[in-house]
């Protein structure tokens, strides 16, 4: 372990690497304070900058816009009380009241401290827990693996959207979508139907690009027609005091930690994430506050719940990346990319096989963590200036970057007819509002879904040993509680959402 | 990925705003599942004859069968659901549709425009191409001013020319060339 910690700083220590976290740490920050833009489409476009570098360097500059990410959602959260990403909701509910009280600088100093303090408490979760879970993992047969991507997917599609039909129809869209073209297993071409375009089936970041960004554009085109013409986003001036805001944070350990722990957890839980690690923080610090109905007022508890819980999630999403080869969320899933593209293997054996790269992200986090602190402090005006950019330039900027991005991949121009088509077809389910995440993780975990189940009943063609090994067994149970749970809580809405 | 969820339902759900727009987004359910069901029984055949292996039970068509199969059963579903709304609602006023459309048109003009950079790409190149799509895209989302309209140019070069420079010459990657590079 300690060989490869120290390999692993070797790599990421070295003047490269750290100056292009720095600059992934940059963009992160601008990227997820402009509303609309969100922590997967920063990432996505930072994939394709990325391939001509060393695995390490790669994925530490994506860790960077990711940790700086989730920091930079707050600044239009705290001063417009627009979200930048949907990770900082909660942040509205107190740090734009107390914005709108006379007070932008606090409540941004509180929460950069927030953020940095959660992603800290996340990173050090990631370093104790995802090594021996890897350990166990290991040792998991070809039934448990598709029994966990089973569970993974229940997950996902009972947590996102309102409706659990219509995300267990995504994700099973996602899986048969990734059917198309070889077979893992015996290179049979399926489902091409001898057309060029689909020859090669569809790479999930294509999936992913025209998912996430394509679709997502358009609708910020329609909201720019309502949007009002000319209102500042940053105030005319910001007193910023960051070590008065460090005293104050410190002043509540106890919601610090639990904000922390809350998000590292969610972020663990396939499916959840920031968005809602940050609503879920914020409502515990809640209940235990003494002072609960100064909550939505401007209290400093509730930026701080909500911004280290949101951070937080950061390290929690790589710890079944890590572990079990499992992405988290949309954004573990590219980080997960960025590996493949390099020929790195995910799943448990990453951290045996290439134990310096795991640690070196592991130091990446801590790197990142202390990056965003720096870069907040002292450039968080010029950022206030620099985010104030109409979204007549973002969108058409964004689409050809998007463009690129898919081309990049492979140097094919039919991935960016696909790109166009993917894009299309993800507005039409967003504006009938179908949960596309479940879609892009049905996209990538279907290949390993398949090969384990195929895998699993060539060993032995006894089907019953998913329900008789204790694990696979275990993890069938727990789709099961999972579906019922989210069926639970569906039903106990809707007494409530009818008489609104 | 789900820090997407949140976001995406307050921006996209029209259900919750009038009995009309309720109506025809349910019918707007019907059709789209429809659709599926048929394509996805379509495939559900065309699966079948792809070949078996005799080195395992599940041949290249097994599992993508058993997921054509949930997902007809689950389209069926949602439509039963949708039917359900559908019929629990009045009928839309007249010019719905027409309204609807007109209130996403710039949505639907760059779109458009999108559709027409990616066609154009291979034929003009990855430069002119993100040129043209720059400056019209940028024109059509409301730049009219002198000044913006300077800043919109300079942005064209940027991430056209300049792009391409990027990639060709620091990550040695050629974008799409075209007959006039």
């Amino acid at each position: 372990m300690t060989e490869a910690l120290f390999a692993g700083m070797d790599q990421l220590f070295t003047l490269s690497t750290m100056a292009t976290m720095l600059l992934g740490v940059v963009a992160g920050v601008i990227a997820s304070a402009i509303p609309g833009f969100t922590i997967t489409m920063a990432i996505v476009l930072t994939l394709p900058l990325t391939f001509t570098m060393a695995p390490l360097q790669g994925i530490a500059t994506m860790l960077a816009v990711y940790v700086g990410g989730y920091s930079g959602g707050l600044i239009s959260a705290a001063l417009l009380g627009i979200p930048g990403t949907p990770s900082s909701v909660a942040t509205t509910f107190d740090a734009f009241p107390m914005a709108r009280s006379g007070q932008p600088g606090r409540a941004l100093a509180l929460g950069i401290w927030s953020s940095f303090f959660g992603a800290l408490v996340s990173a050090i979760v990631l370093i104790i827990a995802a090594p021996p879970l890897a350990m166990i993992a290991v040792k998991l047969g070809a039934w448990e693996y598709f029994s966990l991507i089973i569970f993974a997917m229940t997950v996902v599609a009972s947590l996102v959207g309102k409706s659990m039909l219509k995300g267990v129809m995504t994700g099973l869209l996602g899986l048969f979508i990734a059917t198309v073209g070889a077979d893992p297993m015996m290179g049979v071409a399926r489902f091409t139907f001898d057309i060029d375009l689909l020859a090669n089936g569809f790479p999930f970041l294509v999936v992913l690009i025209g998912i996430f960004a394509v679709s997502q554009l358009l609708q910020e085109v329609e909201d720019a027609e309502q949007t009002q013409h000319g209102k500042q986003l940053i105030p005319a001036n910001v007193a910023f005091k960051p070590l008065d805001a460090l005293r104050e944070t410190l002043a509540y350990p106890i919601n610090l930690i639990r904000s922390s722990l809350v998000g590292v957890f969610i972020g663990a839980v396939p499916g959840a994430g920031g968005s809602i690690a940050n609503l879920l923080a914020y409502d515990q610090a809640k209940r235990a506050s003494k002072t609960p109905e100064e909550f939505g007022t401007g209290t400093p508890e509730g930026v701080i719940a909500s911004e280290s819980g949101n951070s937080a999630t950061s390290g929690g999403g790589l710890i079944p990346m890590i572990a079990l080869g499992i992405p988290g969320s949309a954004v573990d899933a590219v980080l997960m990319a960025s590996l493949m593209v390099h020929g790195i293997g995910i799943g448990p054996r990453l951290i045996l096989d290439h134990g310096d790269l795991v640690y070196g992200m592991f130091m990446a986090m801590l790197l990142a963590a202390f990056m965003v602190l720096v870069v907040c402090l002292f450039s968080m005006r010029f950022f206030l200036r620099v985010t104030n950019v109409p979204r007549s330039v973002i969108v058409p900027v964004v689409l050809v970057c998007c463009v690129v991005g898919a081309f990049a991949l492979n140097n094919r121009v039919t991935d960016i007819y696909l790109l166009l088509g993917v894009g299309i077809f993800g507005y039409i389910l967003s504006k009938l509002d179908y949960p596309l995440a479940p879609l892009v993780l049905g996209v990538i975990l279907g290949p390993i879904a398949e090969t384990n189940l195929r895998r699993a009943l060539m060993t032995d063609e006894n089907w019953t040993l998913f329900f008789t090994r204790p694990i696979s067994l275990t993890l069938l149970i727990l789709a099961v509680v999972s579906v019922a749970f989210a069926i639970r809580q569906r039903l106990r809405q809707r007494p409530s959402e009818k008489t609104a | 990925m789900s820090s997407q969820a949140p976001l995406q339902q307050t921006r996209s759900s029209d259900r919750g705003a009038d009995p009309d727009t309720r109506r025809a987004n349910a019918l707007a359910h019907l059709v789209l599942n429809g659709a599926l069901v048929v394509l996805f029984a379509t495939l559900f055949v065309h699966a079948g004859a792809l070949p078996s292996s005799m080195w395992e039970p599940l041949g290249s068509g097994s599992f993508p069968r058993l997921v054509l199969a949930v997902l007809i059963m689950i389209n069926l579903g949602i439509m039963v659901q949708e039917w359900r709304h559908y019929r629990s609602n009045t009928a839309a006023a007249p010019g719905l549709v027409r309204r609807w459309l007109w209130r996403h048109r710039l949505a639907f003009g760059v779109l458009a425009l999108f559709a027409l950079y990616i066609i154009s790409v291979p034929a003009l190149g990855f430069r002119l191409a993100s040129l043209f799509f720059l400056v019209l895209a940028q024109l059509a989302l409301g730049v009219r001013r002198p000044r913006s309209l300077a800043i919109a140019a300079v942005i064209a070069v940027t991430f056209s020319f300049g792009l391409d420079w990027l990639f060709r010459d620091v990550f040695i990657i050629s974008l799409p060339r075209g007959p006039f590079s």
